[in-house]
């Protein structure tokens, strides 16, 4: 479930930054599709990173065990 | 299709694509000609063509003017010489004169330099003079200590002598001359004991007296002093010390060979009377000529140096002039003379969109020169490939160049930079993540963006201005190492609860066994990256292991799947449906059905928490893809979903391997023998794009089998490069480890036993060590090494998916250009 929710963040996060970016550095068609581009493989760059560091912790094989210092 | 109707209507990318470019020829009249060509070398926009390839330098039109500029040039370097060898700052004062032509230009410069060299002559022989005074007034002043004490010591030596002589019985001559003076003993001075004075080098000196000594046979007396000061030698201009010496000796024959010697030594000699009035006369007039030929060197080298001062206000704007019509005659020189038209005739390549300021600057260059005859500027077919040319801003420039240094994309095939721009930044900060080094990576990038008008008009060194150059990526890398060390959760290796508490606590109030068996988790995972329970337990290393191996996996099935789309986007354009259904498709389905189900397999893994072993699962699946898979079993129907995979993988390497050189000959044998229509509507290329048509003119011949072990290698690549590649990103779980165990040590073995101390001598040393070691080793050896494992990840393992890299680079002749060039 906050899987599902993050994800979606994700994509609002995306989508509000490529409308930003349209806004302050709007060039011709062929430019703003570029940002585009850009925008969209950040986005998914990151969301990936994030979903894999969660996806790994739901449900672990192991636990932490602390160290005699702690 | 609706998504080829889509993608159809799509604007076609800024920066994917190299722009289109087109071949053009332009047929210049010799008045313009020279108008011409620097309004084009302002502009910037095209590059010619040699058309004179063939030719030596000395053999083309504008040799002379070429020469003539060459002339110019090195005039300009020497005054640059004079300026810096005078020690004078060359300022530029703004142009207060009006532009003047090359011509009068070379006069100018002609005049300069003979004046100048005259005054150096000048200087030359005056300071020479003045260097022999100076060397005659310490003789005279050493010297004339030596003779004092002459007159006292003259028994002396007269009975050194003696003994020389009977010492030496088989030197008869020596000693007859001996004896004839010894029988004149009552007059010393007369006595044939001469001297000769004069000076020398120090570092000669011991050399020197050891060969006066074996030439005169020992028959002389060597007296020497260390001069005052030291003097300018006129060859070296260094100081050196000198020695000013006197050789006593008898006779006619040893004086010559002294003379010979101190000649031979660079010694100089000169005559010190050896009454003591005279001396002080001579040494007082020699005082009197110093002081005067100072004042005269003095009064030199000032109206030199005016002379230079008022040459370097320009210097900087000749220099400009003339680099500028030098690279204004080298382009003429590329034209072709056509002599009985009376013009030039040009080839060269320019890009679609800058044909109207093309036409545009060379009406104003026929308008310019009064000339009746308009530029004729017309486009031509090509025969070979144009030359690839991206438009960056200087936001995307320094990831081209990065994409660049690999190899220049080919003309008009998928540039990777598009994605670099992002995915490079973001593998680099997978193998650097740690916010708080991230923030000073980013504090050091806006510093460079912030000077950056400044630093741009300064000349840096050559690692500054690499630094310079490359500010956006490490703004981007800083921002993704920033992102990654929050998921990582790790702030100098130190993690924290930003995001909510940790899921993992005490299995009771107790926390008897933390230490043993270890926490448990109680509720949703940590919402954002890792959790800070992890840091320093005993577990830490196997599951944060575990975590990045896979996530290596993952990101790297995910790139190469991107580079294989990539292809299929070039196959598209390039209309080349051999591409995409012999290349395309059976490499999408060899990855994906191995790695591709891996990462599958992963993802499962880790949703349904089963302890199944995916080593095992993978190697049994090519060992023995029909056994039962018992606790390995992720889902239900995994083994006959295995063994489809696996015949589908065996299918692709052979539907990659043969098909393609056996359609090409087909295709080859159609085109050229009969005409039938319905082949040609799939012809592999696009004839006006591709140099298809050169092949066709000079390649007649279709040679299968080079085209069979082509196509045999590439399949091999790929299949292998499969396993290897996939492999190969497991670098970003090794460098990120490491990056995150150096930080880790230097923190708790540095800073925290530093800490631990009452000393605040011992906490200071503790956090300068930390502090240094952080800097030089993790902020500069890291980001390195980072850097250059997330290049290589993109050039080898993303790039070898679908770039070919052989084309070549628009290099458009422009005056902006040049100034980069040389000096």
């Amino acid at each position: 479930m906050a899987f599902v929710v993050t994800t979606l963040i994700f994509g609002v996060v995306g989508i509000i930054a490529s409308l930003l970016v349209r806004i302050c550095f709007s060039g011709g068609p062929s430019a703003n599709l570029l940002h585009f581009t850009l925008v969209v493989t950040a986005v998914v760059c990151s969301w990936m990173m994030w979903a894999i560091v969660y996806l790994a912790q739901m449900k672990p094989l192991i636990v932490p065990i602390l160290s005699e210092g702690e | 299709m609706a998504i080829d109707e889509f993608l159809d209507n799509l604007p076609p990318m800024d920066l994917m694509r190299s722009e289109k470019m087109t071949l053009v020829q332009l047929i210049i009249p010799v008045e313009s000609a020279h108008r011409a060509i620097s309004y084009l070398g302002e502009l910037g926009l095209v590059q010619f063509r040699d058309l004179n390839a063939d030719k030596s330098p000395f053999q083309r039109t504008f040799v002379n003017q070429v020469k003539r500029c060459a002339e110019m040039s090195r005039k300009l370097r020497f005054f640059k010489d004079q300026i810096s060898k005078a020690g004078l700052l060359s300022s530029a004062r703004p142009a207060m004169q009006p532009d003047i032509e090359l011509e009068e230009l070379e006069i100018q410069l002609a005049d300069h330099e003979h004046e100048l060299n005259e005054m150096n002559s000048n200087s030359e022989n005056l300071r020479q003079s003045y260097n022999e005074l100076l060397e005659f007034k310490m003789v005279l002043q050493e010297a004339s200590g030596f003779l004092v004490s002459h007159d006292n010591h003259t028994v002396s030596e007269e009975r050194e002598l003696d003994e020389n002589v009977y010492s030496n019985n088989s030197y008869v001559e020596t000693a007859s001359l001996l004896e004839q003076d010894m029988m004149r003993p009552g007059r010393p001075d007369q006595s044939g004991l001469r001297f000769v004075s004069g000076i020398i080098c120090k570092s000669k000196v011991l050399r020197f007296e050891r060969m006066l000594f074996r030439a005169t046979r020992g028959n002389m007396l060597f007296n020497q002093a260390l001069a005052d000061e030291q003097i300018m030698d006129p060859l070296s201009t260094e100081m050196v010390e000198k020695v000013v010496f006197v050789v006593f000796f008898s006779g006619e024959q040893a004086r010559t060979k002294i003379l010979k010697i101190c000649e031979a030594f660079g010694a100089n000699c000169y005559p010190v009377p050896e009454d003591v009035t005279k001396q002080r006369q001579i040494t007082r007039e020699v005082s009197l000529r110093l002081a005067d030929l100072e004042t005269t060197l003095d009064a030199g080298i000032r109206h030199r140096n005016k002379a230079l001062t008022s040459l370097s206000f320009h210097l900087a704007k000749w220099m400009n002039m003339v680099r500028r019509e030098k690279a204004v005659y080298d382009t003429l020189n590329m034209l072709n003379f056509d002599v009985t038209k009376k013009c030039l005739l040009g080839e060269g390549w320019c890009p679609i969109f800058a044909k109207t300021k093309v036409q545009e600057a060379l009406q104003r260059a026929t308008f310019d020169s009064s000339s009746q005859v308009g530029i004729i500027f017309h486009v031509m077919d090509a025969i070979e490939s144009p030359p690839t040319y991206f438009r960056a801003n200087h936001f995307t420039s320094p990831f081209q160049e990065i994409v660049d240094a690999y190899g220049v994309a080919r003309y008009q095939e998928a540039n990777p930079a598009v994605y670099t721009v992002i995915t490079f930044p973001f593998l680099f900060a997978v193998m650097f993540g740690d916010w708080g080094h991230g923030i000073c990576l980013l504090l050091g990038a806006l510093v460079l963006i912030a000077r950056e008008s400044k630093l741009s008009s300064q000349k840096l060194g050559s690692f500054m201005e690499m630094l310079f150059g490359g500010r956006y990526v490490l703004l981007l890398m800083s921002l993704f190492s920033i992102y990654c060390g929050l998921i990582y959760n790790e702030f100098f290796s130190v993690p924290f609860h930003i995001f909510g508490g940790s899921a993992y606590k005490c299995r009771d109030a107790t926390c008897s066994d933390a230490h043993s068996v270890g926490l448990v988790k109680f509720r949703d995972p940590y919402p954002f990256g890792v959790d800070p329970s992890w840091r320093g337990s005993r577990s830490e290393l196997p599951f944060l292991n575990s975590l990045k191996m896979k996530m290596s996996i993952l990101l790297g099935v995910a790139q190469m799947n991107l580079g294989i789309i990539i292809s299929y986007f070039n196959a598209r354009f390039f209309a080349s449906s051999i591409d995409i259904r012999y290349q395309f498709v059976p490499q999408i389905i060899f990855l994906n059905s191995l790695f591709g189900y891996l990462s599958l397999l992963i993802i499962i893994k880790w949703c349904t928490g089963s302890q199944a072993d995916l080593y095992h699962v993978m190697i049994y699946m090519f060992l023995s893809p029909t056994d039962a898979l018992g606790e390995n079993q992720l889902f239900w129907g995994q083994r006959p979903l295995q063994i489809i995979l696996l015949v589908l993988a065996l299918i692709a390497v052979p539907w990659m391997l043969f098909p393609k050189p056996f359609i090409l000959k087909k295709l080859h044998t159609e085109r050229f023998q009969g005409r039938s229509y319905g082949i040609l509507n799939t012809s592999e290329m696009d004839l006006e794009v591709e140099p298809d048509s050169a092949r066709s003119q000079y390649h007649e011949e279709f040679n299968f089998s080079e085209v069979f072990v082509h196509q045999m290698i590439h399949s091999i690549e790929f299949v292998l490069g499969a396993v290897s590649n996939t492999a190969s990103y497991l670098r970003l779980w090794a460098l990120s480890l490491a990056h995150s165990e150096l930080s880790t040590v230097f923190y708790e073995k540095v800073l925290l036993l530093a800490w631990g101390y009452d000393n605040f001598a011992v906490k200071l040393i503790g956090l300068a060590v930390f502090a240094f070691a952080t800097a030089f080793i993790l902020l500069m050896m890291e980001t390195l090494s980072a850097f250059l494992h997330a290049l290589r990840l993109h050039w080898v393992e993303f790039q070898n998916k679908f770039y070919h890299g052989d084309g070549y680079k628009f290099k458009p002749f422009s005056f902006a250009s040049l100034t980069e060039d040389e000096d």
